[in-house]
């Protein structure tokens, strides 16, 4: 199967695409993740904050990713709503680190969870725990905080990840490209 | 509760704190706020500045005195801008900046009466013991407030043994005198600009009834007002260079006005309870009070609504969210809740573990909208205002309607309530004077009748204070025999010495011969004992068969040295029943 994919892919001369959303609270690091998954030569230094969303396309083996990277400040959180619709699978980041604010990305997801277009569709959620700073909790821990073990219609999985080297990353990208495939 | 979402709770923090000695400040302007808490220790010793970063302490100073407020300030325009911390306590303003001790104002000084320092001189010549000194000084301390006199002399007047005095001279002689006064409140006041990060001066409460505005830059005082009494709570609005207001509770109770341009005070609200809390929304201060009540004044002093809480109020805090404009009040309970008020509305009720001690809501973290409390047992709580939470006036429908909003039921105008409108209005004078007149002649009937009354003894209570008698009676059956009740009652106050027995008393009854019989007629009746009534059975027969009689049956009480009976009573009969011949 796969071998007849990967023929195909290559005879049609054009890789599959999925659209995927990339949500989490503002300073999760979301645009960092992103930025690393880019080819180098395209990568920018300085990350500013999002401003309502950036369109990113990122190439992997055998899969071409168009991401919705949305702004995670409280105010523009409002517009991941509107993008449920054609996504086809979702990266949901979290800073490890803020243990004060788990609590609000645990009610974000909920409400991502709740929402009426994401419940009917059964798309892989990938949850990195994204952290930079020493004593930040462990991957287990936050799958915990968030109550993951609850989430029983969808396929995700949590991979600690540090997005300034990179660490973790691609392991993640892996499991949900796996995954777009198999839904297909 | 569905608005908040509990992000963070220590229940062993162990902190003793008060709403004045809480604040949230972006210390290393990098957009993630902290929390400081100066924390009262035990209330003894081991008073500390802590600084909060998301859950933990990141840095603790220690205090030498009680903090009795903490706020940030902005104290100069360098980049990056970093506030400072200003901590009150004791007879300083310690400031901290970076989260290091940077610079300590001690308050000016206060004059020390001359008569205490000629005291203590005479002490270091060595001319005046300890005794007489104790002696000198407490008939100072009675002749001028104790507020008025150095901690020195005040320490040395609580020592209570002679060798404890002689030491505490023998250590302290040397020691020039200095009169410190305690902050009691801190507040901030934008100097010229009303940015979020633009320098501000501070605003102090002293024990000594004084209000003073001190520079932050150059820590010099601007300007000081003095108070009938201690303030308590101070609240500012406007700018130090262009014009400002301070509303100042007291601990008498009362609300002063300050303005910039007069050093005089204005009374602006007179509560009826001390001040436990007092907040600026929009245009009117809200006072919470110790009884129970938030009360909305507007800045002249009116009234506009209050409320009565169902437990008593531990503290208030502001809950302003800029985004949404939304402001509305926050108020701890005794019973653990915190309550949120817009206006007069409860919007939200929040329940904790324990009572709150302290709340403050600002920015926290990266989080604009958090609660942070400190309860009574020391645990620290933080709540994160949902997204989704949407507060709104309609959303307050626990609390009490707008009276503005209820309508009363008029019925509509008919002809009729029109013409009487218009008579009314046409004959206003003669129909009040006519009204006026009937009025007139009803209070002289009455009067002309009640004396008419006492001239007579017709009425059944005696006017004659020598013989107080009170009369009434009953009649049962429905005839033509019926028994009749009679009561009498000495209702002189009597004592043991003297019982104002009432003697040598008889009774008659009067009516129509054609009528009625009653036996007996005519009785004397026992020394009357007071406070106990006499009842008396009469035996009363219609004897009139022809029609149905009803007739008046008078009882009166008499004595024989007296020619006007005492008291009366007017019984009217029931109507007989006919003989029933069998």
């Amino acid at each position: 199967m796969g071998i007849m994919n990967k023929l195909f892919g290559w005879l049609k001369g054009k890789k599959k695409e999925a659209n995927v959303l990339c949500v989490g609270l503002d300073n999760s690091g979301k645009t960092t993740i992103i930025n690393y998954l880019k080819p180098n030569d395209a990568q920018q230094v300085d990350i500013v904050p999002t401003v309502g969303f950036n369109v990113e396309k990122v190439t992997m083996t055998n899969l071409s990713f168009t991401v919705f990277d949305m702004s995670g400040q409280g105010r523009y959180r409002v517009l991941w709503s509107h993008y449920y619709k054609e996504t086809q699978g979702v990266i949901f980041v979290v800073d490890s680190a803020d243990k004060l604010r788990m609590a609000v990305a645990k009610d974000e997801l909920d409400q991502l969870l709740k929402h009426q277009t994401i419940m009917n569709k059964r798309i892989p959620i990938l949850f990195f725990a994204n952290m930079d700073v020493q004593n930040s909790l462990s991957a287990v821990k936050c799958s915990q905080l968030l109550g993951l073990e609850n989430i029983k219609e969808k396929p995700w999985h949590i991979c600690a990840s540090n997005a300034k080297t990179g660490e973790g990353l691609s392991d993640g990208m892996h499991w949900l490209s796996d995954q777009l495939q198999t839904v297909k | 509760n569905n608005n908040w979402l509990n992000a963070y709770y220590d229940p062993v923090a162990g902190i003793y704190t008060f709403p004045s000695c809480i604040a949230l400040a972006d210390l290393n302007s990098d957009g993630d706020n902290k929390l400081v808490i100066a924390d009262l220790g035990s209330g003894l010793y081991k008073m500390t500045l802590k600084v909060f970063q998301g859950t933990s302490v990141v840095q603790e100073n220690a205090l030498l005195d009680l903090p009795t407020g903490i706020v940030s300030v902005y104290m100069d325009n360098m980049e990056p801008r970093t506030p400072g911390i200003v901590v009150a306590s004791g007879s300083c303003l310690f400031v901290y900046k970076n989260m290091r001790p940077y610079y300590k104002y001690p308050l000016p000084l206060l004059p020390v009466n001359e008569a205490e320092k000629s005291l203590w001189n005479a002490v270091r010549n060595g001319d005046v013991v300890a005794d007489a000194l104790t002696a000198a000084l407490s008939s100072l301390k009675d002749e001028i407030y104790a507020s008025a006199l150095t901690s020195q002399t005040l320490r040395f007047l609580q020592l209570e043994s002679r060798d404890e005095a002689e030491a505490f001279i023998e250590s302290h002689k040397n020691v020039g005198l200095k009169r410190e006064t305690v902050v009691t409140c801190l507040a901030t006041m934008k100097k010229s600009v009303a940015e979020e990060d633009a320098i501000s001066c501070l605003v102090a409460g002293t024990e000594h009834k004084e209000i003073q505005i001190i520079d932050s830059e150059a820590f010099t005082q601007l300007k000081s007002y003095n108070l009938p009494s201690i303030p308590v709570f101070i609240n500012v609005s406007g700018l130090y260079d262009v014009d400002f207001r301070l509303f100042v509770a007291c601990r008498d109770g009362k609300i002063y006005a300050l303005k910039k341009d007069s050093t005089e005070y204005r009374v602006c609200i007179e509560l009826g309870s001390q001040v436990v809390g007092m907040e600026r929304i929009h245009k009117h201060m809200v006072v919470a009070t110790m009884d129970k009540a938030v009360s909305c004044y507007t800045t002249k002093g009116k009234k506009l609504w209050s409320l009565e809480l169902p437990a008593n109020i531990v503290c208030t805090g502001i809950m302003d969210q800029k985004a949404k404009g939304f402001k509305a009040l926050m108020v701890g309970l005794d019973n653990n809740e915190i309550r949120i008020y817009k206006d007069k509305n409860l919007v939200d009720t929040l329940t904790l573990n324990d009572r709150p001690q302290a709340i403050c809501y600002g920015r926290y973290g990266r989080e604009d909208s958090t609660l942070v409390s400190v309860t009574s047992s020391g645990a620290l709580n933080v709540h994160i205002l949902k997204r989704t939470a949407e507060y709104s006036e309609q959303s307050g429908n626990q609390g009490q309607l707008n009276p503005q909003k209820t309508k009363l039921n008029i019925p509509k105008k008919t002809q009729l309530f029109v013409d009487q409108t218009v008579r009314e209005r046409e004959h206003g004078t003669e129909m009040f004077q006519s009204f006026q007149h009937d009025l007139q002649l009803i209070r002289l009937q009455a009067a002309k009748t009640y004396i008419h009354g006492l001239n007579s003894s017709i009425t059944p209570i005696s006017d004659d204070p020598d013989i107080p008698l009170k009369l009434n009676a009953t009649v049962q059956g429905i005839g033509p025999v019926f028994q009749m009740m009679v009561t009498v009652e000495n209702t002189a106050s009597s004592t043991a010495s003297d019982p104002k027995l009432v003697s040598d008393l008889k009774m008659m009854f009067k009516f129509s011969d054609k009528v009625y019989t009653a036996t007996p007629r005519i009785f004397s009746l026992p020394p009357l004992v007071p406070g106990i009534p006499y009842r008396f059975p009469i035996r009363i027969e219609c004897i009139a068969t022809d029609q149905p009689a009803q007739d008046t049956v008078t009882a009166v009480v008499f004595t024989r040295s007296k020619p006007k009976p005492i008291v009366t009573a007017n019984i009217s009969m029931p109507v007989s029943e006919g003989v029933v011949v069998v």
